[in-house]
């Protein structure tokens, strides 16, 4: 089995990792940048919450909102945890293959989310609802927006991992950085996790 | 592929599963005809245990260092702080 094979086994840091922690320098800083990442979702999030518990008379979505694309677009999210962390199962297996197809899928189901996401942004502007409608299409727009440009964030990591499959001398150097996108990509689905009921179904 | 491999593999079908069943059944309660509070408690309580498990399970807290958790939980308790002050304003009707 390759280094980063081993470095990937059952989602584990690599094993010449030496540091004070124990934990690989990269998934440390990681794990810190996903910290901050949490308190500025939650800024959002939490800025959404009091407007809605301060504001007697909330406009809410007015119907403009399908719960069906929500849950499809969350199910879709889901979906593609699932196969990253299957991608970082099989690279520990040193299937690189296995783990190439599986990187793929979570690639595409990236794209399969932001084209669910865009196809609602453009119903939304037919309709003439623009962040500045009201509060509610203000944090709307705002809160997705930015969890957008999260998923295309890690679409790119995961691209730029996807890269190193194919060259056998970077998956040996590099392909440990599969966990760190897996980890990202997983902060992401998390993020929606709370922002769908939030925003489509409460 | 080893037995190691495998079993993490069937635990991971299996809490993908559990994210899949713990969605539809936070939308068919968002639909139910019940008092508000329920909905959003369990709503909300069952994002939770969908977050919990994807970072337990495809995050690998449960099994990695605790010097990780510790790292998550630091934010969370910060902001936990941060909205005790917020939601005590008169500004926020409860």
């Amino acid at each position: 089995m390759s280094t980063a094979a081993h470095a990937l086994s059952a989602g584990h840091a690599p094993s010449h990792a030496e540091t004070q922690t124990g934990i690989p320098n990269g998934k440390l800083a990681m794990w810190l940048f996903l910290a901050s990442e949490v308190m500025f979702f939650t800024g959002l999030i939490g800025a959404y919450i009091i407007l809605r518990m301060s504001n007697p008379a909330w406009p809410g979505s007015e119907g403009h909102l399908s719960v069906p694309m929500g849950t499809i677009n969350t199910l879709v999210l889901l979906c593609s945890s699932a196969t990253i962390v299957f991608a970082l199962s099989a690279a520990g297996r040193n299937q690189i293959a296995t783990t190439r197809k599986w990187l793929l899928l979570t690639i595409v189901l990236g794209f399969v989310f932001l084209g669910i996401k865009g196809t609602e942004y453009a119903a939304k502007f037919h309709h003439h609802i623009y962040p500045s409608t009201n509060v509610f299409w203000s944090c709307y727009f705002g809160m997705t927006a930015f969890h957008a440009i999260h998923v295309i964030a890690g679409i790119i990591f995961n691209i730029w991992v996807l890269m190193y499959t194919f060259s056998p001398r970077l998956w040996e150097t590099r392909g440990h950085r599969l966990e760190l996108a897996g980890l990202y990509w997983h902060f992401v689905d998390i993020v929606w996790i709370f922002l769908f009921p939030l925003v489509y179904l409460l | 592929m080893s037995a190691t491999a495998h079993s993490s593999d069937k635990t991971y079908t299996v809490i993908w599963i559990w994210l899949m069943v713990l969605l539809l059944a936070g939308v068919g309660l968002a639909e139910l005809k019940v008092s508000k509070q329920l909905i959003v408690g369990g709503v909300l309580g069952l994002s939770t245990i969908k977050a919990v498990l994807v970072a337990m399970h495809y995050m690998h807290l449960k099994t990695d260092r605790r010097l990780l958790a510790f790292v998550l939980i630091a934010p969370l308790v910060l902001v936990g702080l941060a909205l005790c002050v917020v939601f005590s304003s008169r500004l926020v009707r409860l």
